[in-house]
């Protein structure tokens, strides 16, 4: 189940109403179930997945912290991972390592990789890189006893399969989510006001923004080689504005549902575009699975504490399994390397602590341009073809595709990109709290007209969905 | 009560913005998106109304006579005002949803609806041009236009992936839902057993086609004969006259390709719609009318046809419409040039 999708909308306000007609001690077993339906919207055959997937990790978490016997602990971890990361590789990356990797290097033949193909030829289980990123990082808390396991299967079941943030995050952690989930919460308007207020703003910059520039990106990626330099720039820019906006309308729409709810989950962005470093971006654009990276791959690898051409290895390293951890294509893999060599270029030239205000602006653009250029990869279809594109970004391309530019799109892109750096983003409810009965609803009124009437209608599902 | 207050705001800027967009924005939105809906103003003051799909217009440059077949069937009807919808790859359920939206103030007194045989097998049914015919459905609906167009962006219809699609005909062209003996017992095993070469020789690709075009059984689950109970349904409620006008395939070129079996199939399929459909509505059968020279297209089978096919057709059509209208038949002037009719 999508959250732009009517189901959504009908399923969401029954489980609302549920939720606070239920006794406190029932409404969990509700959330479970809700959740499971809404996974299993999709395919009820994924929902083995997480299942299996719960089980493993309620076994290996309760032998962990019962078990004092270190080798033993160490081994029950690397079985839960290994089944996780297992099943991703399996889902996510088989078919990319058979025919990108094996074949080319000629250790596998064609007639192989036609056999593999033709038996494994399967859609990937939706949301797979965030419900395992979230349970693989509850073993490996449990095995640090950062934290203390539950007991209870079928509330981890819940910890693992929240239906808001479930298969697009915002990727939480055990000690922030599990005891909000089971914690007494009193219904109050303010807090169905405040989740209303995320919800919607979510939906408006995902249905009316996102969804309107969708087909004008898809029209120069597409067709690029026909495209002039400049409509080459316009749909680099506008990819950037399309991802952030599809991205942070989900997280946003996440959020808010959970607030609904009386749970508060991670912000999962803080205006990204108005980052002046490459290591401010990421402190910015998609929080929670940075800091992810930061607590689960980075530390434990050494963290700031190695030599320095260790750290720019460990950094480059990080950036890399990101971009893998978006998608099966050498694009991603590209997409993250560019991000590790400008961190490690600002870091190593000391362009990222430029105390001097005069350079924030020169900051800002090369930050963007970096960022950007990065985008052209992540969209692309083959790594030729992101040089290609980029290449055109720099020469005087005299080809012309006839876009189909609707006004209203370029005023909300305008907009939203105004929005973002007024309120940004999450905290457009604590923006709207402040204002006049007045203006709250002229607020409300133009986002529920964007997106009564002019939405896209092109039906994108959420980017970050095939991750 | 403040609650109450909000949610009767919330329901009177709904009304109010539905009034706003259906003056400023509805009309372009649905030119540019759902082009028939305008095309509902046109033909509601017309006596006759014609759905149709491509094979309504698909002259070529050479010919002398461009006109649109409705065209030719409305010249044995000068007194009439026919007036014709014709999206391309539409089929009955894209007319059951436009019939619907008809206002009930109308003049229409005849409805004639093509029934395309292809658009009842699986190539038809789970293509991905359904899911434009679907969304464009949406907007047919008789709510509100701004919810119409609220539903479209939400996606509430049936718009399934293209890979979904193509698994979906898969698995009909895999299923053993055919009247034959091994090895015709699916549309699989058919294209295999029919060798005209390699997979690479455009007669074997051309037998392929008219195998998967045309090898199924039509029956009351076809998801077409139910939109086609619905045009029935709705006619009888609207008191507009019904025909059913089967389009003419290429029978000759379907035997010599794929074997006698196939067009066996194609008529049982057309004598079981006819018989369906002969108290409630006309059924004109031009299954067999035409030669293959009146095909366009000699790479795949359709129902592009050219201008002697589009008049022969138009002949038998008006024949036959002549029952319902007989004081405004006269005889088209081109009616002599025309080889008899089988």
């Amino acid at each position: 189940m999508v959250f732009n999708s009517l189901p959504f909308l009908i399923f969401f306000p029954i489980v609302l109403l549920m939720y606070y007609i239920l006794p406190h001690r029932l409404r969990w077993i509700l959330l479970l179930i809700a959740s499971y339906v809404f996974y299993g919207f999709w395919k009820l055959e994924y929902l083995a997945l997480i299942v299996f997937s719960t089980i493993i990790d309620y076994f290996v978490a309760r032998f962990l912290h019962t078990s004092e016997n270190r080798f033993n602990r160490r081994i029950a971890l690397l079985a839960s991972l290994s089944v996780n990361l297992g099943l991703l590789f399996f889902f996510k990356y088989s078919n990319f390592f058979i025919e990108d990797v094996l074949h080319p290097t000629g250790m596998i033949s064609e007639n192989a990789v036609n056999v593999w193909t033709s038996n494994w030829d399967f859609l990937l289980p939706v949301g797979i890189s965030f419900y395992t990123f979230q349970t693989m990082s509850y073993s490996i808390d449990v095995y640090y006893k950062k934290v203390i396991p539950e007991t209870n299967i079928f509330k981890l079941a819940l910890f693992v399969s929240f239906f808001p943030q479930l298969v697009a995050g915002p990727i939480e952690r055990f000690s922030r989510l599990h005891h909000q989930l089971f914690q007494s919460v009193t219904l109050s308007s303010d807090q169905l006001v405040a989740g209303g207020r995320l919800m919607l703003y979510g939906l408006f910059i995902k249905m009316c923004v996102a969804d309107n520039v969708a087909p004008i990106v898809d029209q120069i990626f597409n067709d690029f080689g026909d495209a002039s330099t400049l409509q080459l720039w316009i749909g680099m820019v506008l990819f950037g504005i399309q991802i952030f906006a599809d991205f942070n309308g989900y997280s946003l729409i996440a959020i808010g549902a959970a607030r609904c709810l009386g749970i508060r989950l991670i912000d999962n962005f803080d205006s990204p575009y108005s980052a002046i470093s490459i290591q401010s971006f990421w402190s910015k654009w998609h929080i929670s699975l940075s800091t992810w990276f930061r607590d689960y791959v980075f530390i434990p690898m050494g963290g700031s504490r190695v030599s320095a051409v260790r750290l720019g290895a460990n950094i480059l390293v990080v950036f890399i399994v990101s971009g893998i951890w978006h998608g099966a294509n050498w694009t991603f893999v590209v997409w993250g390397a560019i991000h590790g060599i400008a961190y490690l270029a600002e870091r190593y030239s000391g362009m990222a602590h430029s105390p001097n205000p005069l350079f924030q602006p020169v900051r800002w653009l090369t930050t963007m341009l970096v960022v950007f250029v990065a985008w052209v990869f992540f969209r692309i279809d083959s790594v030729g073809h992101g040089f290609d594109y980029v290449q055109g970004l720099f020469s005087t391309n005299t080809g012309e595709l006839s876009l189909i530019w609707h006004p209203i799109t370029i005023s909300f892109v305008g907009l939203f990109l105004l929005s973002d750096t007024i309120f940004r983003a999450g905290n457009i409810q604590d923006w709207l709290a402040g204002k006049s009965l007045v203006t709250r609803w002229t607020v409300y009124s133009f986002m529920i007209y964007g997106i009564l009437a002019h939405a896209g209608t092109v039906n994108h599902p959420f980017i970050y969905f095939q991750f | 009560m403040k609650w109450i207050f909000k949610i009767a705001l919330f329901v009177a800027l709904v009304i109010a913005m539905n009034w706003q967009y259906e003056q400023w924005a509805y009309k372009e939105y649905v030119f540019r998106e759902a082009d028939q809906v305008m095309q509902i103003e046109k033909v509601k003051n017309a006596d006759v109304i014609y759905l149709s799909a491509s094979s309504n217009f698909s002259p070529r440059p050479q010919e002398e006579d461009p006109r649109k077949l409705s065209q030719f069937v409305g010249n044995y009807f000068p007194s009439l005002l026919f007036e014709a919808i014709n999206t391309p790859a539409s089929h009955a359920g894209s007319h059951v949803d436009l019939l619907r939206f008809i206002p009930e103030k109308n003049k229409i007194q005849t409805v004639v609806c093509v029934i395309n045989l292809r658009s009842m097998g699986p190539d038809w049914l789970h293509s991905s041009l359904e899911t434009a015919l679907n969304k464009q459905g949406v907007m047919y609906q008789s709510r509100p236009p701004i919810i119409n167009r609220f539903l479209t962006s939400l996606g509430a219809y049936d718009n399934k992936t293209i890979e979904e699609r193509e698994d979906e005909r898969a698995d009909m062209w895999a299923a053993p839902n055919l009247p034959f003996p091994s090895p015709r017992t699916n549309v699989n095993e058919w294209c295999a057993l029919y060798k005209w070469g390699e997979w690479t020789d455009p007669k074997r690709q051309l037998a392929d086609q008219y195998i998967k075009q045309y090898a199924y059984v039509v029956d009351e689950n076809n998801p077409r004969i139910k939109d086609l109970d619905e045009i029935v349904s709705v006619s009888k409620e609207r008191g507009w006259n019904l025909v059913f006008s089967i389009l003419s395939e290429n029978i000759v070129d379907a035997e010599l390709l794929a074997g006698p079996e196939l067009t066996q199939l194609m008529t049982m399929n057309v004598e079981w719609i006819k018989s369906r459909y002969e108290i409630d509505a006309m059924v004109v059968d031009n299954l067999n009318l035409l030669e293959p020279v009146n095909f366009h297209d000699k790479d795949f089978p359709t129902e592009h046809y050219n201008e002697e096919g589009r008049k022969r057709i138009a002949s038998n059509i008006a024949h036959r419409l002549k029952h319902y209208h007989k004081n405004a038949f006269r005889n088209a002037v081109w009616e002599a040039e025309l080889n008899p009719i089988k």
